[in-house]
Order: C-alpha cells, then sequence, then structure tokens
C-alpha cells in the first residue's frame, strides 16, 4: 500500500513537472520573443523589459533558464497579468470560488443520478426504460455542453422566462441573508443542469457495463444457488464490486468537469475562471491564461491522485 | 439460408471469416447506424458545392431572415449567410478536422506505442511513464493555449488536436505489442534475422492495430467537440465556415434569432454521434467476448 501510494504521488510529481515544462516550451516556441509573449504584444517599456529579462534570466542559457522558470513557478509566482495590473495567481484564486461551487455541485449530483440510472438499467436490461437510457447517453455524450447550456437558456429564460440566464446574483436587487443564498441557487440552476446531463452518461454507462460485469461472475451464480434473495445479493455483493470502476471515472470526469465548467460559465457569464479565461484570450493577457492552464492541470493531477489512493483503500486487489 | 451459405463456404477460411465479420456487422446496431450516418456525412462533404442552395460564403441582403423566410430554410445569421448552406459547408470542416487530427495521433500513438511494448524493459518503463503523466494533463487547457499563442488556422487546430490525444492510441498498442512480440511468427521473424523495424512494422503493427482504429473514431469525435470549443471562444479559423463559430456568433442573437446557433448544434451532436456509434460499433465487431444482445 505504502508502495503503491508513493508510486502515485511520484507519478502526480511527475505530471506537474511535465505541465510546467510543457508550458516552458510553449512560450519559448511562440510566435515573437518570451518576453513579449509575457509583456503582452502591444507593451513596449523598456523597464518592464529589463525587470523581465532580469527576472526570467533570459540572458543565461536556456537549461539555466528553465531552472529559473521552475523557481519562479514553483514559489508561486506565476506572473503578472497584462490586463489587472494585479498577480496572476491571486487573480485566479478570487475566481476559483464560483468555479468550486459549480463544478462540487455538478460532480455529486451527475455522479448520484448517473449511478442510479445505470443500476436500474442495469437491472432491467433490455427493458423500454434501459433502452431509452442508454438512447438519451448517447445523445448527451455527442452534444457540446455550451451548446446545451445555450439550449437551456432559449427553452428556460428566453421562452418559458423562468430562470436567470447570466450571472451569479440579480444585480438590480441587493439582497442579504437567506435571501441571497436563494438568488444563487437560482442563478445556479441552468449551468449546473448543463454539466450534470453532460456528465450523466459517463457515470450511467460505467455504472451499468460493471454491474452487469459483475452479475455475470460466478460467485453471483453460487450466491444465488445458495438461496440467498436476489435483493441481498445485489445490495450486499454485486454494488460493492461494481461501484469501484466509478471512483476511477470520477477522477476523470472532475478532469473534464474542470474544463468543460469554464465554457459554461462563458455561457452564462458566471463570474468563475472560465470568465476570466475568456478575457484573458479576447485581451491576449497571455499570463493570466498560462496560469489558469497550470493551476487547473495541478488541481487535475491532484484530483487524480487522490482518487487512486481512495480506490486502493477500498479496493485491496490493487494494492500491489 | 444458414445451410446453403455454409455448403458454399466449406473449406474457405479467408471468405468465411470475412463473411463472420460482415454478419457481426448487420446485426451490430450501433455499427449499422454509425456506417449510415457517416456515408451520408461523406456525401454530403462531397457533394457540399451541389447541395447547397445559396453561397454560404455570400454577405446577401437578407439580414436575420426566419425560418423559410426568403427560401432560406433555415434561416440566415446577422450576416446575411444562408444557415443551412452554412451548416452542409461545416461538414467539410468537421471532417477535415476529425480525419486530420486523429491521422496524427494515430501515427504518433502507434510509433510511440510499438516501441515500448515491442523492445519492453527500460525503454518501455520510461514511455509509460511518460504516457500516464501525459494523459492526466487535461489537454483541452493545453490546446487552447496554443492556439491562442499561435495562429489559430485550421491546419493548426488539426496538428494540436493530433499532437496532445496520441496518448490513449500508444497505451492501446504497447498492450498488443506486449502480446504479439511473444507471439511465434515474430519468433520466427527474429531467428530468420530480421531487424527490429522490419518486426515492427511487417508484423507488431499491423496485427495490433485494431484497438487504435475503434479509438480513433472516438478520438474524431473528440476532435470535432474540441474545434467547436475552440471556435465557439473565439480561437477559431477565420477563413473556414464552422459549426462552432456560428454557434459562437448565434450567441449574440440568442434571443431574436434562435435558429443561428441551434442548428449548428444539431449538426455537431449528429456528426459526433455518428463517430460514437462507429467506435463502439468496431469495439463490438473486433472483441470476440462481446456478444450482441437483443434490446441491449
Amino acid at each position: 500500500m505504502k508502495k503503491y501510494v508513493t508510486k502515485r504521488v511520484l507519478m502526480g510529481v511527475l505530471t506537474i513537472f511535465v505541465v510546467f515544462t510543457i508550458n516552458f516550451l510553449i512560450i519559448r516556441l511562440a510566435p515573437g520573443s518570451p518576453i513579449s509573449t509575457i509583456m503582452g504584444k502591444d507593451n513596449d517599456d523598456p523597464l518592464l523589459r529589463a525587470a523581465l529579462e532580469a527576472k526570467y534570466g533570459f540572458d543565461q542559457p536556456l537549461i539555466l533558464q528553465y531552472f529559473i522558470y521552475l523557481k519562479n513557478a514553483f514559489s508561486g509566482d506565476l506572473g503578472l497579468s497584462i490586463i489587472y495590473n494585479k498577480e496572476v495567481l491571486s487573480i485566479i484564486s478570487e475566481r476559483l470560488l464560483p468555479t468550486l461551487l459549480l463544478v462540487l455541485t455538478a460532480a455529486l449530483l451527475a455522479v448520484v443520478i448517473g449511478t442510479f440510472m445505470g443500476m436500474y438499467a442495469a437491472k432491467h436490461e433490455g427493458s423500454r426504460v434501459d433502452v431509452f437510457f442508454s438512447g438519451i447517453s448517447y445523445m448527451f455524450n455527442s452534444m457540446p455542453a455550451f451548446w446545451l447550456g445555450l439550449i437551456l437558456i432559449i427553452i428556460f429564460s428566453s421562452v418559458l422566462g423562468l430562470l436567470p440566464s447570466y450571472g451569479m446574483i440579480n444585480s438590480r436587487t441587493s439582497l442579504t441573508g437567506v435571501d441571497y443564498y436563494l438568488d444563487v441557487i437560482r442563478h445556479m440552476i441552468l449551468p449546473v443542469s448543463t454539466l450534470v446531463l453532460v456528465e450523466i452518461p459517463i457515470y450511467f454507462r460505467i455504472a451499468k457495463s460493471s454491474i452487469v460485469q459483475t452479475l455475470n461472475e460466478d460467485f453471483i451464480v453460487t450466491l444465488k444457488a445458495t438461496g440467498m434473495s436476489e435483493r441481498k445479493i445485489f445490495n450486499k455483493y454485486v454494488l460493492r464490486n461494481a461501484i469501484l470502476p466509478t471512483i476511477t471515472i470520477f477522477g476523470i470526469s472532475m478532469g473534464y468537469l474542470i474544463t468543460g465548467v469554464a465554457l459554461i460559465e462563458i455561457v452564462f457569464a458566471w463570474p468563475g475562471t472560465g470568465d476570466l479565461m475568456l478575457t484573458a484570450i479576447n485581451q491576449r493577457d497571455y499570463p493570466t491564461l498560462m496560469g489558469i492552464y497550470l493551476i487547473m492541470s495541478v488541481s487535475v493531477a491532484l484530483v487524480m491522485v487522490v482518487v487512486d489512493i481512495i480506490y486502493a483503500t477500498l479496493d485491496p486487489r490493487i494494492r500491489f | 439460408m444458414v445451410t446453403s451459405k455454409k455448403g458454399l463456404y466449406v473449406g474457405r477460411n479467408e471468405n468465411k471469416k470475412f463473411n463472420r465479420t460482415l454478419l457481426k456487422i448487420k446485426s451490430d446496431t450501433e455499427l449499422k447506424f454509425g456506417l449510415t450516418g457517416l456515408t451520408i456525412l461523406v456525401f454530403v462533404a462531397v457533394f457540399a458545392s451541389l447541395l447547397v442552395p445559396f453561397d454560404p460564403y455570400f454577405f446577401g441582403p437578407d439580414i436575420l431572415n426566419k425560418l423559410g423566410e426568403n427560401q432560406h430554410i433555415l434561416g440566415t445569421n446577422h450576416l446575411g449567410q444562408d444557415i443551412f448552406s452554412m451548416i452542409i459547408y461545416g461538414v467539410r470542416t468537421s471532417l477535415m478536422v476529425a480525419v486530420g487530427s486523429a491521422l496524427i495521433s494515430a501515427v504518433i500513438g502507434i510509433l510511440i506505442g510499438g516501441i515500448a511494448g515491442y523492445f519492453g524493459g527500460k525503454i518501455d518503463l520510461v514511455i509509460t511513464e511518460c504516457i500516464n503523466a501525459f494523459m492526466m494533463v487535461p489537454t483541452f487547457f493545453l490546446i487552447l493555449l496554443i492556439i491562442a499563442l499561435f495562429d489559430s488556422s485550421i491546419t493548426n487546430v488539426m496538428i494540436v488536436i493530433g499532437l496532445t490525444t496520441w496518448p490513449s492510441n500508444a497505451k492501446l498498442i504497447r498492450a498488443q505489442a506486449l502480446s504479439i512480440r511473444e507471439r511465434t511468427y515474430v519468433k520466427s521473424a527474429v531467428a530468420m534475422g530480421e531487424t527490429n523495424l522490419q518486426i515492427l512494422f511487417k508484423y507488431i503493427i499491423p496485427n495490433g492495430i485494431f484497438p487504435v482504429l475503434a479509438n480513433t473514431t472516438i478520438g474524431m469525435s473528440n476532435a470535432i467537440l474540441t474545434e467547436a470549443s475552440l471556435s465557439f471562444l473565439g480561437l477559431g479559423d477565420p477563413n473556414v465556415i464552422s459549426w462552432g463559430q456560428m454557434i459562437f456568433m448565434g450567441k449574440q442573437y440568442l434571443t431574436s434569432a434562435w435558429w443561428i446557433s441551434t442548428f449548428a448544434g444539431v449538426a455537431i451532436v449528429f456528426t459526433v454521434t455518428v463517430f460514437y456509434l462507429l467506435g463502439d460499433g468496431l469495439n463490438h465487431v473486433l472483441d470476440p467476448k462481446h456478444k450482441s444482445r437483443k434490446g441491449a
């Protein structure tokens, strides 16, 4: 177990190194000098240029530059945003909370709903409900999440006028206390639903296929032969074995979710990192863009390592 | 029917195998739908210029026409372009991105994975760890960053998607190579004095390529979604018509002209579904363990 955990943690560290190395290479390879990439194309302040040159050691050999870059990055210095004239790290961390709110709510809802749908479909394989669920899951799996978001806006905001289509709070009113939170929830409904609808198929499929697979295992037949009730077999033996892949998928899909949420935030003008990203793209604010890429990649790596360790503690077979 | 078929193919193993595959294709619903859809898409892409009622690049006087207004079946956008014609031309862009990026991804993946699996040992260890590390990097942000920094031409989009999605292919072919290199025909090739390179390209890769094929079709659907997402962020190629860009442009007119975004999205859903179905179907047909169940 200890060996496995060490291996996974090392893997995570390696990933983070890969991420930073790729970023370093991208700055090098991008058209124009790396300085103008960091400074912004329209900026030509000689003082800033000199300061940046000294900071990143552009007069040093390439390999040394790489280590200077790593040192800066690991001490939390991701550079300065051109637009906001603030530390990239602080800008991103300000926007992280609304993003996390969306991601975590959606992930939990999707895993619960998707798994229950999968369980039902596996129990009643071949039934009309199963066919319906499978068909629907194909469809939502192929949908660009941002487009689904737009369609939900058309239906629920534009046509029916039920839900707000943008923002996190209604800026025209100044609500406090419970009303404030209710307003946030009202604004969350559409973006969260979009994410949940797109994520459900992943959990549905994995839950269904692993339950069907477990049901066909020999030990289930044996248990049936002992006369144990189907319900007990299902709850006590099938579910425990079949739920494990869901945990792995949870880690992987968190990666997708963290990516996907950026687009959804843009659709719903949700004040999170995705919104920040769009501004950074439009204004060519490369340090912010790179900062978002780095922070997102590191968090995905972290989530995956944690999920793998959780998986290993739950499944004794994996501790090799 | 069955008996006559049996009688026909006695002793003709190759033919029998081929027919069995055909039979499998016929019995696999997913593959059947996928192939039909693909045929439609390819047809539309090839004959796009004959199928369109208007020139999709023509900025006409009919601005924000509703469905059916002035013979525009699906209306027009804010620049007076015909939505239906744009969607038809968009098939080309999507298929191009899908095929181009999938090819790049497959070639890189096959080479790296094949080398890792065939040579084994330390080479394999290093490559596998690198593949695992790469698989944990969220590719979309990486693609986005590169496209934002470099240039957002459709060729670039294709190359970058290809360059970032090869690890899953590499993993598949590596697993195949690990088992194939232990087969007798590889061992006899070694004994015959064939070089490693010959063995890799003559035996390992051709015999281990099938899982990559199925994975590639799924990679194609992801490529289409990625291109659409990039376009939606305003990072699309402004010189080509793409569905993602149509959604991006239609976003501003969502309440007044819903048809701009909606139909482009429907086209994406259709195309991506086709590739998903193909991938799943191929997996079923190529996996001998899979028995097709009725209704499942």
